[in-house]
């Protein structure tokens, strides 16, 4: 494993030509950075106790990271980080008539759907 | 209590399909959005297949596309992934008590399959469903799987021949956060917090230039909220009544969770105690 390791930049270095090695390196490395949260923290809090005020505090991290990845989609550019209030204005209006279907249907597919019409419709107007 | 079953020798599997049918459905736009944008990043469809598996995570891959049309060096790769994919630290240990009896090799499997939506689901129905087994919730994560990575490979398959306006196309992810935020937010206090992230968010990412500003505002905000239904169990005199953790309205919402179930049976054991301790001193 260690040598796989410290063989990584040489190998990378000589795959100017051969892309697929270079894709299969990019998914090495992309399935570590998706492997390594996903499972020592489950592993680690299925195997102790896990203090009451924890849970307590879990309870409130799915609602504020689905805000803040919302808010990154539709106010930060991807460039340089920049917070662009009227960036996407036809975004802004779909994810209004997102936020209306979902609280009516409750319905996932009626609600990405409907985002996705919403925001292509509004492309086109705005 | 006991609800008539209306099929009993109707198969589980199929109930469980059944239950995670919208997720499926709704990723396969999401997922052949997601096939179209690697294929333009020049990933072949085998390739798009393995990276659907292994990363199995829309808003990952997403950004993996873009990452690989800009160029980016592989080392700046791997860290925009993983604080991105960070935020599963906090989805599953919050679920890792209800799979806590079950074996290692199947928490293993449970954790890499595990995403932002089929965790939606199993969270919700660990919290509503007593029936509901570690099983069926690795069988949602399986279900979820295939019909994400088939409709990436379809995706790449089909990225040469048409054209879609990619924007667009990238608004699916967002529809979908937006879905699981009106379905969280049920209390007024959680409705507080949902703003506050929000306006954090943009604070640290401005200040950050990177998406571990998603990660600073999640955990600050959370335990905000955190802080506040403590100080007010705590402090008021009740706690149920107080406005911060009053529901909002809602049509057809009435859902109690298994957790309160089990709250209000221990609420009323201890009462019992206490009367019956009083009888037999009155004795």
């Amino acid at each position: 494993m260690e040598q796989l390791f410290s063989n990584l930049p040489v190998l990378v270095a000589h795959t100017g030509q051969n892309k697929i090695l270079y894709h299969l390196v990019v998914i090495i490395f992309a399935a570590f950075a998706a492997f390594i949260p996903r499972y020592f923290p489950v592993l680690f809090f299925s195997t102790r106790h896990i203090p009451e005020w924890f849970n307590e505090w879990m309870k409130y991290v799915p609602v504020s990271l689905f805000t803040a990845l919302v808010v990154k989609n539709i106010f930060i550019t991807t460039a340089g980080y920049r917070f662009v209030p009227f960036g996407h204005v036809e975004q802004i209006l779909a994810a209004v008539i997102v936020m209306v279907v979902a609280y009516f249907t409750r319905s996932m597919s009626m609600s990405v759907i409907a985002g996705l019409v919403g925001v292509w419709l509004l492309s086109l107007v705005v | 209590m006991v609800k008539a079953q209306i099929n009993p020798g109707k198969a589980r599997w199929l109930e469980v399909l059944g239950v995670s049918m919208p997720l499926c459905l709704s990723y396969i736009p999401i997922g052949l959005a997601c096939g179209i944008l690697l294929h333009a990043a020049g990933f072949n469809f085998i390739m798009i297949l393995i990276v659907s598996i292994v990363v199995f995570s829309g808003g990952a891959q997403f950004i993996l596309a873009s990452l690989l049309t800009i160029n980016a060096p592989l080392s700046s790769i791997f860290l925009t992934l993983f604080f991105l994919e960070l935020r599963y630290a906090l989805l599953g240990s919050s679920l890792s008590k209800y799979i806590k009896s079950e074996s290692q090799h199947f928490i293993w499997l449970f954790a890499v399959s595990m995403n932002d939506e089929n965790y939606a689901i199993n969270y919700l129905k660990f919290a509503t469903d007593k029936k509901w087994t570690p099983k069926d919730a690795l069988m949602v994560e399986h279900y979820s799987l295939i019909s994400w990575s088939v409709a990436n490979m379809v995706g790449g398959l089909i990225g040469s021949a048409i054209s879609i306006n990619l924007e667009v196309v990238d608004f699916a992810l967002t529809a979908l956060f937006l879905y699981m935020i009106v379905m969280q937010v049920q209390s007024h206090l959680t409705l507080v917090i949902s703003i506050l992230s929000a306006i954090l968010a943009v604070v640290f990412m401005v200040l950050t230039k990177s998406i571990i500003g998603v990660i600073i505002a999640t955990l600050i905000a959370s335990f905000i909220g955190f802080l506040i239904e403590n100080t007010v169990r705590r402090r008021s005199k009740h706690p149920e009544s107080n406005w911060f953790l009053t529901k909002l309205f809602r049509p057809k919402i009435t859902r109690t969770t298994v957790e309160d179930q089990q709250e209000r049976q221990q609420l009323a054991a201890v009462k019992k105690q206490l009367e019956d301790q009083e009888q037999s001193q009155n004795k």
